[in-house]
């Protein structure tokens, strides 16, 4: 090889290197952080996470919800002793949160934030960035809501980042499933004839493709290649899906309908079926993949664990569900009574609530809704709770 | 990334250090090994530094594979993430630039093989990678445009080689090749490379 061939290939010079380097360090520190962080308490359920699932979704029917210990049942419209407003969280990290007034976040201290005029938004894995939806528009803000970039495409909901490096975001639009890179190009069509339920990158599985579970119109769940668009595996119709989770070690797809959690391979085999104690209407699986929490008929909120399954909350009108990001607490939501009530899940039955929920999260205008719950994120790194 | 020796030192390197022991010790850049050793105790900005000495490589070696700067970036990205998840079982007797450039490598052809099935079995939604936002100069654009002509695995070889530095051996393992097929694909890649870099210039 001649000298100058070689020192062409030297001096070669990639597209916006800088701009990578910038863009994959803040992705690396946060990474870096998180581990520092958790060094000295790392679970060991990565190694166990899937049988864990497994016996997740079997507890749901081993023992009927509100059968044992721990039990924290509230039947009148709110909890009683809930504080005029949220002046912490009861664990790290904080909320993001969204509705007819906007996306909002709220830290650890309380303090709340509107980033702008969004009704959907999701946290990118570390959350150092927030993905928002508003109408025909998608965009990438920072947490202090500043846009990064922006896209405009018809009806768009749903946006969820790749995780752990943030690098996708696949987002529904007009009953397709769309992708496009964190940078905001780049953006494809992936899918056409989808259900308006939120896609699912299966987690850490860059070393192969970008995996993204999602729900067609017809209720079959597809895995596709986020890049290629190659259907990796397909489920035959069945009963409509309204939440896909894949477990933190991407090893096992949760498929939640309303009467029924099914769980899958990550290479498309069913793994459990199981019939729900209650009609479901929100479900969450804990960082941990160990306890699943559900929102069943609407006047109950209960968690499988171990075996068996016990109910946590009761009261008529809880809506929807989110872990904390050490899996400690619940945030359960309740329109009805317009409050927030964190249960902590481990160790004592304890429960913190918080009133006048939508009035915290308005700006002032003469409509206050009560607001969507868009997820718990990390504390430094780690996704979305 | 080389397996003989880095010497760029890091723009990150003067972050790690400060005052008069820093000013003396910003001289020389600390060595690889004290850096892994410190981003293990919990030093941020030995973790930096190391990430700064090495990222410029894995990312023009994963662009030179793959030629689609976002899918570059993300394979860069997600190999140093892995590094980073590993790296208390890191075997400190090996140089890390190596295992980083194998990693990426390694996920750039897969990367391209993807892409190549995706040809294959196209999908009526499925639309080809993002060019460069950011235009390369003629120079870069001419080594690309070299470098196009040949297969990401004939491309992989070429980087090791000649970009990373990488010894024909190390090529072998690093791809899990046979010797010969690596000096074949060595010798191919370069005389391909060498007739189309001569056309351009005329």
């Amino acid at each position: 090889m001649s000298a100058e061939t070689k020192r062409r290939l030297r001096e070669f010079r990639a597209p916006d290197e800088i701009g990578a380097e910038n863009r994959a360090w803040d992705v690396l520190r946060s990474a870096y952080l998180e581990r520092e962080r958790h060094a000295a308490r790392r679970p060991r359920w990565r190694l166990a996470a899937a049988p864990a699932l497994a016996v997740v979704v079997a507890a749901l029917v081993l023992s009927p919800a509100g059968a044992t210990v721990g039990r924290l049942i509230k039947q009148a419209l709110g909890e009683k002793h809930a504080a005029p407003a949220l002046f912490a969280l009861p664990s790290p990290g904080r909320l993001l949160v969204s509705g007819p007034d906007g996306a909002w976040t709220a830290a650890a201290d309380g303090s709340v934030r509107r980033l702008g005029p969004w009704q959907q938004a999701s946290w990118s894995p570390h959350g150092l960035f927030v993905a928002v939806a508003s109408g025909d528009r998608l965009a990438a803000v920072d947490p202090l809501g500043t846009i990064r970039w922006a896209l405009a495409r018809p009806a768009v909901s749903d946006p969820r980042w790749y995780s752990p490096s943030g690098y996708r975001v696949a987002y529904l639009s007009a009953g397709t499933l769309r992708v496009v890179t964190g940078h905001g190009t780049g953006d494809r069509l992936l899918a056409t004839g989808v259900a308006r339920v939120a896609p699912a990158w299966r987690p850490g599985a860059a070393l192969g493709p970008y995996e993204l579970a999602y729900v067609t119109a017809r209720g079959r769940v597809v895995v596709r290649d986020g890049d290629t668009g190659r259907i990796l595996w397909s489920t035959p119709p069945g009963p409509r899906p309204f939440e896909l989770t894949w477990s933190a070690d991407g090893r096992r797809l949760l498929v939640l309908s309303r009467h029924q959690a099914r769980t899958y391979s990550a290479s498309g085999a069913l793994s459990s079926r199981t019939t729900l104690p209650g009609a479901a209407s929100d479900g969450a699986l804990a960082p941990d993949a160990r306890k699943l929490a559900l929102v069943l008929g609407g006047r109950e909120v209960a968690v499988a664990s171990g075996g068996q399954t016990r109910q946590v909350l009761a009261g008529a009108g809880v809506k929807a569900v989110s872990w904390s990001p050490d899996g400690r607490w619940l945030l359960v939501t309740w329109p009805a009574a317009n409050q927030w009530v964190f249960v902590r899940v481990t160790g004592a039955p304890r429960i913190e609530a918080v009133s006048r929920i939508s009035e915290q999260f308005s700006s002032g205008g003469a409509a206050q809704a009560f607001p969507e719950l868009d997820g718990w994120c990390c504390t430094a790194g780690g996704a979305a709770g | 990334m080389s397996p003989a020796g880095e010497s760029v030192p890091a723009a990150a390197e003067s972050v790690a250090v400060s005052g008069e022991l820093g000013r003396l010790r910003a001289r020389r850049p600390r060595s690889e090994a004290a850096l892994i050793r410190g981003a293990l105790a919990g030093s941020e900005a030995d973790l930096e530094a190391l990430f700064r000495r090495f990222w410029p490589r894995a990312y023009r070696a994963a662009f030179l594979i793959v030629h689609d700067h976002a899918a570059a970036e993300d394979i860069a990205q997600e190999a140093f993430l892995a590094a980073i998840r590993r790296l208390d079982r890191f075997d400190r007797q090996r140089r890390f630039g190596p295992w980083l450039g194998t990693i990426v490598a390694n996920r750039a052809i897969d990367w391209a093989r993807a892409r190549a099935a995706r040809r294959e079995t196209a999908d009526a939604g499925a639309e080809p990678p993002s060019p460069p936002e950011v235009p390369l100069g003629r120079y870069s654009q001419e080594v690309l445009a070299a470098l196009s002509a040949l297969s990401p695995e004939h491309r992989a070889v070429i980087v090791l080689r000649y970009l990373l530095d990488y010894s024909p051996g190390e090529i072998a393992r690093a791809l899990d090749l046979p010797r010969g097929t690596v000096n074949s694909r060595l010798r191919r890649g370069l005389d391909s490379l060498e007739t189309r870099l001569k056309e351009m210039e005329r």
